[in-house]
C-alpha cells in the first residue's frame, strides 16, 4: 500500500480504536497502528504466506476468505472497519460494504478509479486499461467489480451511507489540485471514510 | 536433545474441583533442552487423551517415539535447542503420575476404581504447582491438541499473568454431544467387559482387554478421517500371513485390530474412563453460567488457534468460536484452518505450514 493513503488511515482511524482489516496483507498497517494508535486490531487474509507473516510480526489474524466471512464478525463491534484494495475484488461488493457497516461504526475504503483519465484513454484507443493502480492485464486481474468515482459516491448514496471524509491521489500516489478538484477523471485512487446514516 | 524424566512428588496436595482432595499426589514430567537463566524460554506441552509425558524422542530402541516428536525436538517447529519444553503425565492417567494405578498413600492400596474424578481444571492446577517446583514464572507457551488443547486454552483462563502466549489446537470450549456420545459408547465397551468388574478389576489380577480394545478401535475411527482411511487402506484386503485374527478382511480392520490390541496392552482401563471423563466435563464457560466471553475476559496471553478441515472430531467450526469469543472481548488471538488429512491427528503431525506457524508465533513478540 503506498505511503500516502497509509498517512491518511492512520490520520483517521482513531487512538485505542478497535480495528479489522480485510485483506490486511502482511500485518504492516495493523501494526503501524498498533505501535502508533494503540489499536486493538485483528486481520483477516487467505493468503498463506501473508498470514504467516502477520502471525511473525505479533499481528492477530484471522485465516478467512473476505467473500464469504464479513459476517461472521457482526458480534464484535468494531470502531473502524477497513477494506484497502480488494473491495473491487469481491463477488458482492455492495453487500460487503452493508456488513461491514454492520459490525463496525465507520468503515475505510480505497479503491481503484476507472474514470481516471489514463485509463480512458487506454479504452479510446480499444485496450484494456493497464495503469500503475490497475497493473494486471485483463485475463490476470483479480479485480470484478471496477467502477469510477462517480459510480461509488452514488452507490454510498443509494445504500444510505454517508460518506464522512474522503481523498484522492493521482497515478503517482500524491495529492495533487486536479485530483482533488476533478477527482472523477483526474484521482487515480480514491479513499473514503464512511458511515451508516 | 538434553531429556531428563522425573517423578516429582507434591506434598502439598490439590483440592479437585469435584470437591475431593488429593493429600499428596506425583506427576511424571519429561524434560527437553535447557532452562536458561533467566527461565523465559519454557515451554509447557499439554497431551491429549491417550498420551504421557513422553511427548519427544525415545528413551530405548524399543519404544515408540514420543507423541508429538514431529513437533518437538532440535530445529524442530518447538525448538528445543532454544526452548526448554516441559511434559507432565496427567493426574489420572496411567504412565507414572498418580492415578488409578497409584498406591493409596492413605489405605496403602492401589487406588483403582477409586481414584477421585480429575478435570481439566485440576490438571492445570497440578501443572501451576509443577512450574512453581520448576521455578518457572511465566511460560514462553502453554500448548497442545484436542484434549491438551483444551488444558491450553484453560491455563490462558485460569493463570492469565503465568503464560505469555497459548497454542490451541485440533479443539474447543467443550466437548460436543457428539464427542459425549462416542466417549459413551467406549466406556460402556469397557464396563461391559467380564473382567472389568465394576473397575475393581486390579484386586482380581485380570484386565478388561477386550472392552479396552473395542473402545480404542473406535476412537481411531474418531481421530481419523474418510479420505485418509481411503487413502491409507482403500478397499484393500490384508493379506493372510499377517492377519490378527481369522474374522479380518480388510487393511483396515486389521489396523485397527492391531491398533486397539496394542493400546490394550498399555492403557488402564479406569484412567480411560477418568480421562474421557474428564474431556466430556470440559466447558470453559462453566464458571460464567456459560458465557464464553465472560471467562475469555481474563485472558492476557496471545492465542494461537488452529483447526484442520479434515477433523470431524473437533471441527474448524469449534477452533472458529474460540477465535470469535476472542476477538468478541479484545484478546489477541490468531486463527488458522489447515489442511490436515490425518484427521482429528493431524494437529500431532509436522505439515509444512503447520511448522511455520508455530515457529512464526514463538518467534513473535
Amino acid at each position: 500500500m503506498n505511503t500516502s493513503l497509509i498517512h491518511i488511515i492512520k490520520k483517521w482511524v482513531p487512538e485505542k480504536s478497535k480495528v479489522i482489516d480485510f485483506g490486511c496483507g502482511d500485518g504492516s498497517l495493523l501494526k503501524d497502528l498498533i505501535d502508533e494508535k494503540k489499536i486493538r486490531g485483528y486481520g483477516v487474509e487467505i493468503d498463506h504466506n501473508k498470514i504467516q507473516e502477520c502471525i511473525h510480526k505479533g499481528i492477530s489474524v484471522i485465516e478467512k476468505d473476505i467473500d464469504e466471512g464479513i459476517q461472521d464478525f457482526e458480534s464484535c463491534n468494531f470502531d473502524v472497519a477497513v477494506m484497502a484494495s480488494s473491495i473491487q475484488c469481491l463477488k458482492e461488493p455492495h453487500l460487503a460494504l452493508r456488513k461491514m457497516l454492520k459490525l463496525s461504526k465507520q468503515c475505510i475504503v480505497t479503491l481503484p478509479n476507472l474514470g481516471f483519465w489514463k485509463c480512458r484513454l487506454d479504452l479510446a484507443q480499444g485496450r484494456m486499461p493497464v495503469t500503475p493502480n490497475l497493473p494486471s492485464s485483463w485475463y490476470e486481474t483479480k479485480n470484478l467489480h471496477l467502477c469510477t468515482i462517480k459510480d461509488f459516491e452514488t452507490l454510498c448514496f443509494e445504500e444510505g451511507f454517508v460518506i464522512n471524509e474522503k481523498f484522492f491521489l493521482d497515478d503517482k500516489g500524491a495529492k495533487s489540485a486536479m485530483a482533488s478538484t476533478f477527482p472523477n477523471t483526474f484521482a487515480s485512487e480514491g479513499i473514503y471514510l464512511i458511515a451508516k446514516k | 536433545m538434553k531429556t531428563k524424566t522425573e517423578l516429582i512428588k507434591f506434598n502439598q496436595g490439590l483440592d479437585l474441583e469435584s470437591g475431593a482432595r488429593l493429600n499428596t499426589f506425583d506427576l511424571m514430567v519429561e524434560t527437553y533442552g535447557e532452562l536458561n537463566k533467566d527461565k523465559d524460554n519454557a515451554i509447557l506441552v499439554c497431551h491429549a487423551f491417550s498420551g504421557n509425558h513422553r511427548a519427544a524422542g525415545k528413551s530405548s530402541d524399543n519404544e515408540a517415539l514420543g507423541w508429538w516428536d514431529e513437533v518437538i525436538g532440535s530445529g524442530k517447529a518447538i525448538d528445543t535447542d532454544k526452548f526448554f519444553v516441559v511434559c507432565s503425565n496427567n493426574l489420572g492417567g496411567c504412565s507414572g503420575s498418580s492415578g488409578p494405578l497409584s498406591l493409596n498413600p492413605e489405605t496403602n492400596k492401589l487406588y483403582g476404581k477409586d481414584f477421585p474424578l480429575v478435570s481439566v481444571t485440576d490438571w492445570v492446577n497440578s501443572q501451576k504447582l509443577l512450574s512453581d517446583y520448576l521455578g518457572i514464572s511465566k511460560w514462553h507457551m502453554v500448548a497442545g491438541g484436542s484434549l491438551g488443547g483444551m488444558q491450553a486454552l484453560q491455563w490462558a483462563i485460569s493463570y492469565p499473568n503465568k503464560l505469555k502466549k497459548a497454542g490451541i489446537f485440533a479443539t474447543a470450549t467443550k466437548s460436543s454431544t457428539q464427542n459425549i456420545a462416542m466417549n459413551e459408547v467406549g466406556r460402556e465397551a469397557i464396563r461391559k467387559d467380564k473382567n472389568f468388574m465394576e473397575g475393581d478389576y486390579l484386586n482380581h489380577n485380570v484386565k478388561p482387554k477386550s472392552g479396552l480394545k473395542t473402545a480404542r478401535m473406535l476412537g481411531h475411527i474418531t481421530y481419523s478421517s474418510e479420505d485418509i482411511m481411503d487413502q491409507k487402506f482403500g478397499r484393500k484386503f490384508q493379506d493372510i500371513k499377517s492377519k490378527i485374527e481369522g474374522t479380518v478382511d480388510y487393511e483396515v480392520e486389521n489396523y485397527l485390530q492391531y491398533k486397539g490390541e496394542k493400546f490394550s496392552d498399555t492403557f488402564d482401563a479406569n484412567s480411560y474412563i477418568l480421562m474421557t471423563k474428564a474431556m466430556d466435563g470440559y466447558d470453559a464457560s462453566f464458571s460464567s453460567n456459560g458465557s464464553l466471553e465472560e471467562v475469555m475476559k481474563r485472558i492476557k496471553a496471545k492465542l494461537l488457534v488452529v483447526g484442520f478441515d479434515s477433523d470431524w472430531l473437533y471441527p474448524p467450526k469449534r477452533s472458529k468460536e474460540i477465535q470469535l469469543a476472542a476477538m468478541n472481548v479484545d484478546v489477541q488471538c490468531s486463527c488458522v484452518i489447515l489442511k490436515g488429512e490425518q484427521g482429528h491427528d493431524s494437529f500431532l503431525f509436522a505439515s509444512d505450514r503447520y511448522v511455520k506457524i508455530i515457529k512464526g508465533f514463538l518467534d513473535s513478540k
